[in-house]
């Protein structure tokens, strides 16, 4: 019996430990099997206050997509995916209603931002020019930080948007 | 429909450093900026103050390296980085209010690959890998951390319309 203690107390130590890390984590089962069953793939999440962008993958197609958190729904996005276009980074807005994206279309990679409201992508140039790989929108949709290559090394750029 | 937009370009601060800068991630109010960075070989978060300059301490962050896709709540106060603890991948969310390490592994038991933490601090977004298959999974915050103030309490343009 007294053998058996100092196991059975590294059993409760371990068992706490294992606890504790994720004490208060809750996942979210239901939202998270939803998008699952929605796509092939799914990848590249962005959240804004209760909206969840990403790029979705569809029979071969990826497609740059916004959930409503609050009731499980993809939003239209009329005129952001385009059959020649492959997204590569997304970020959203808080409130759901600026993404920026970055794509590769006709041999180019740029940077672009939507605005839901108007359903208009606007293309957005990098000044000097260099090759867009990640892109991340404060939450007001008004500031952009860009991660670019110029010249075989990675800089970050700041752009203020109108 | 396509169309140009010119918005006002600047450099990270810190960008004509010979350090990389790589996978930025602004905070909700863009005070603060996140970048992975090359610490002697060795991808490592830094945080950026954009309004006052200069760098932001992390108490957490010095270690388990490679670090990576960074993401920050509304004011920054909590930062969430992937991190690599032996053969395992991890989140680890540093409350830098408290000086606190939330680290943690996801309940399906996949490695994390990248991630996006809401606003207001509530709810994590985890792009996660099974069986070849990229998948987002979801995880409720609000029983480990409070609010970020500051989320969820701005205005929206109301000339941009609420579906």
């Amino acid at each position: 019996m007294t053998k058996r203690r100092p196991r059975l107390v590294a059993l409760l130590i371990g068992l706490c430990l294992m606890g504790c890390g994720n004490s208060g984590l809750r996942p979210q089962p239901g939202i998270s099997s939803a998008l699952q069953r929605s796509a092939d793939s799914r990848r590249w999440p962005s959240m804004g206050d209760r909206w969840l962008a990403s790029i979705a993958s569809r029979n071969g197609r990826e497609r740059v997509e916004l959930v409503n958190l609050r009731n499980g729904q993809p939003v239209p996005l009329p005129g952001i995916n385009q059959a020649d276009a492959q997204p590569i980074s997304v970020s959203v807005s808080a409130d759901g209603n600026r993404i920026a994206l970055i794509r590769s279309r006709e041999g180019r990679t740029e940077l672009t931002l939507y605005r839901r409201g108007v359903g208009i992508l606007q293309r957005l140039p990098l000044e000097p020019a260099g090759v867009p790989r990640e892109v991340s929108l404060d939450g007001s949709g008004r500031l952009l930080a860009v991660q670019v290559s110029r010249q075989g090394r990675w800089d970050v750029d700041l752009i203020r948007l109108p | 429909m396509t169309g140009g937009c010119s918005g006002r370009a600047q450099r990270a601060p810190g960008s004509l450093l010979p350090e990389q800068q790589q996978e930025p991630a602004l905070s909700g109010d863009g005070s603060k900026l996140a970048l992975i960075v090359d610490q002697r070989g060795r991808p490592t978060v830094q945080l950026k103050n954009l309004r006052g300059g200069g760098r932001l301490p992390l108490r957490h962050l010095n270690r388990h390296q490679p670090h990576s896709s960074p993401s920050l709540s509304w004011n920054g106060r909590y930062l969430a980085v992937i991190i690599q603890r032996g053969n395992r991948r991890l989140v680890l969310i540093e409350d830098r209010l408290n000086g606190r390490a939330h680290p943690l592994r996801l309940p399906s038991g996949r490695n994390p690959v990248r991630l996006s933490l809401s606003p207001d601090a509530r709810q994590l977004a985890v792009q996660t890998a099974e069986r070849g298959r990229w998948q987002v999974e979801l995880l409720d915050l609000s029983g480990l951390l409070e609010p970020d103030r500051g989320g969820g309490l701005r205005q929206t343009n109301p000339a941009e319309p609420q579906p």
